[in-house]
């Protein structure tokens, strides 16, 4: 397989007209519904899609009214903890799919990154409530100075 | 196939990511990312302990890493960010140092815009990948029996014959016909010694006509002048362990390499300004009345400073000077402002876009002029400024010196 | 419905919860869709041709690096639609579009200087600040409707 960055691009029609979309949908920690089941219910929706199991939760393409209208349905399952973003390249695009093209997808890490949060937005969607949180603040010269001179005293 | 591994914060995003890949393919080359996840990125980058603020940055950091430590075994690299960027450009001369001093994998850097020119990115490309398939021959720091180097430029031809790491004959001549002009310098290069064509054991080719004459006479290396002028300048200069710049200011254009342990990683060239290049020298001599190789030491004796001249330009400027002179200033104080003026315009025009690491070896026609010598090193803060002999040849001695242990025409007789 | 641009442009929870409230995120990933699916693929992989830094002219003088006026004229689009603007500082970074700290800069700068509302928030590293972040978002998200319904 060549590790080349620009592979030649052979895609369907589909895949390049441009009122087709790629949604990701992303489930973040502490779903109550699993990946497989939300592939489930897309497929039971009957919408013209093409839907992709992925390591993070699924990808769906198709008609931009079809892919909103299947995101809408889908969040039913579990409002709090189904995300959803939008992917520029199609499903197994060459020119993105780490099959074909060695070293990390520009917005892989930042994804990678988010999830780590993913739990505590939906426990904040979830059960909303008031939270207030102390701002750090530099600490004041005369308080510095008297650890600095009890540090240096030891 | 040659792997060349990219170490950049985003070629794609200056719009040419194809150009890049084009010359590599162009060389039997193809560009590959190093694979790393998101731990390494953030582990290398605080092991480099370089703190960038672009992310794109970071990850570059970590595709050297990953190239350092072997997670990842391209046969090049060629390491890449936007012109004019000061942070990208700290970060692409570490990370170029780190892999030099950590591997043995010949590195290419290069600072680009969306003006990239196809040429510059394909003698680069074909730098990196003839030195990777030729690695033993750059290695090479001797010259053995008896070889001829031609370098073909677009204005003068040269000819240099070298034995037992001496070189024994030279020849030179303005190029007109390509191989009449490379059969003239060799002719003369020959008549200094009692040796003829038929007694050489190989031939190396360079420079724009290396192809053409490669084929007429059979060269055994037809080598790019990058690499060629690199490999020659050091060899004369004695500095082939280390690191060097290498200058030549030549008649219509010019180049500065930067050398590692005799291996070029950048380069830069130039030709759109006469007021850059040896022209602008040649026509103050003419107007001064000397010969060009008494200019050197006539503005070794001047001082630029009393000389006016409001222009770099090869017209205003030149006019610049008449009026110096019809004043009743001095040739000398004339001449120095020339070479100073040339010597300026180098460093605007290209010593900018390029680290220049010491000692700088200055060759071609132009290192003869003492005056130019002078005003460089005095241009870029009073640096070592290193000519050595035969430094008007310097194509053709790294051509001589290359193709050495390559032919073998004697033993095949 | 108002348009919000979000900064980072490709993230992942701002995009979400401004949909959930219905309204339009201004996405990095529309834009990259509609370059790539240019049926003239001139420069895979992002179809950035030298033209595009041309372009990024109209947010950045010639002087500024390629890839900066390159990234400019996909993200500057953005800003120029945008009605509203929520930006996150100590986000998770990205690379990319956004792995350039000049660009980033620059982009910020033209969201807060153009005029429209802005929220600023700090990316969250526990729970209580993740509270903090939702809630600030859909104060901000109701503010927005309320003015608008005024208008």
């Amino acid at each position: 397989m060549s590790e080349n960055l620009c592979p030649k691009v052979k895609m369907s029609s589909e895949d390049w007209d441009p009122d087709v979309i790629t949604r990701m949908i992303i489930l973040g920690p502490g779903a109550r519904v699993s990946e497989s089941e939300i592939v489930g219910e897309f497929h039971m929706l009957g919408l013209p899609l093409t839907i992709k199991n992925t390591c993070y939760g699924s990808m769906i393409s198709g008609k931009k009214e079809d892919v909103y209208k299947a995101i809408k349905e889908i969040r039913k399952l579990d409002p709090a903890h189904i995300f959803t973003k939008e992917r520029g390249f199609a499903p197994g695009d060459p020119r993105r799919c780490r099959g074909h093209r060695f070293g990390p997808r520009e917005g892989f890490h930042q994804m990678e990154k988010e999830y780590t949060i993913l739990g505590y937005v939906a426990e904040a969607l979830e059960n909303p409530k008031e939270v207030t949180v102390e701002e750090k603040k530099p600490i004041k010269v005369d308080e510095f100075k008297k650890i600095m001179d009890e540090c240096l005293e030891k | 196939m040659v792997k060349i591994a990219l170490v950049s914060c985003g070629t794609e995003y200056s719009g040419i990511q194809k150009e890049i890949e084009k010359a590599a393919n162009k060389f039997g080359a193809e560009i590959i990312l190093p694979e790393i996840d998101l731990d390494y990125i953030d582990e290398s980058y605080e092991k480099f302990g370089f703190s960038a603020q672009s992310s794109s940055l970071k990850l570059m950091i970590a595709r050297a890493m990953a190239i350092v430590e072997g997670r990842s075994n391209p046969d090049a690299v060629f390491i890449a960010t936007c012109f004019r960027c000061a942070e990208a450009a700290l970060v692409r001369n570490e990370v170029r140092r780190f892999i030099q001093n950590n591997t043995r994998i010949p590195v290419v850097t290069y600072s680009f815009t969306e003006r990239t020119k196809a040429d510059e990115l394909f003698i680069r490309m074909e730098a990196l990948a003839t030195t990777v398939t030729r690695r033993s021959i750059l290695a090479r720091e001797k010259q053995e029996g008896l070889t001829l180097g031609l370098d073909s430029g677009s204005t003068t031809t040269k000819a240099v014959l070298m034995e037992n790491n001496e070189v024994i004959g030279t020849g030179w001549t303005s190029t007109k016909d390509i191989i009449e002009s490379a059969k003239t310098a060799a002719a003369e290069a020959f008549s200094q010694t009692d040796y003829g064509w038929d007694d050489v054991d190989g031939i190396g080719t360079t420079g724009y006509g290396r192809f053409t004459m490669g084929e007429e006479f059979k060269a055994e290396l037809i080598q790019e002048e990058l690499s060629v002028n690199a490999k020659g300048a050091v060899y004369l200069a004695d500095c082939q362990k280390g690191e060097a710049t290498v200058l030549d200011i030549g008649g219509m254009d010019n180049k500065v390499i930067t050398v590692n342990n005799g291996i070029p990683d950048n380069f830069t060239m130039g030709g759109i300004c006469a007021g850059a290049s040896g022209r602008f020298l040649d026509m103050t001599s003419r107007r001064l009345d000397v010969d060009i190789t008494e200019l050197g030491p006539l503005a070794v004796q001047g001082d630029w400073r009393r000389a006016m001249l409001n222009s770099y330009c090869i017209v205003f400027g030149i006019q610049d000077l008449v009026t110096t002179l019809a004043a009743g200033g001095s040739k000398a104080d004339v001449a120095a402002a020339a070479c100073h003026s040339v010597s300026e315009q180098v460093y605007e025009q290209q010593l900018q876009e390029i680290d220049i690491r010491e000692p700088l070896i200055q060759v071609g026609g132009t290192s003869l002029i003492s005056g130019l010598v002078e005003a460089v090193s005095e241009t870029l803060g009073g640096i070592e400024v290193i000519v050595p002999e035969y430094s008007q040849h310097i194509g053709a001695v790294g051509a001589a010196l290359l193709v050495s242990g390559m032919g073998h025409r004697q033993d095949n007789k | 419905m108002v348009k919000i641009a979000i900064y980072p442009p490709n993230s992942l929870i701002l995009a979400d919860l401004l949909e959930r409230k219905g309204h339009t995120p201004l996405v990095l990933q529309k834009q990259i869709r509609e370059k790539i699916k240019d049926p003239e693929i001139d420069s895979p992989p992002m179809n950035i041709t030298e033209e595009d830094p041309i372009k990024g002219l109209k947010y950045a003088a010639i002087e500024v690096p390629s890839g900066v006026r390159g990234r400019m004229s996909i993200i500057g689009p953005l800003i120029d639609e945008a009605e509203a603007a929520i930006v996150v500082d100590g986000a998770p970074y990205g690379f990319g579009c956004i792995g350039c700290a000049r660009t980033n800069e620059l982009s910020i700068f033209l969201l807060r200087n153009k005029g429209i509302p802005v929220l600023e928030l700090k990316y969250p590293d526990n729970q209580d600040e993740t509270y903090v972040m939702v809630n600030k978002i859909n104060e901000f998200v109701d503010s927005l409707e309320e003015a608008t319904e005024e208008e």
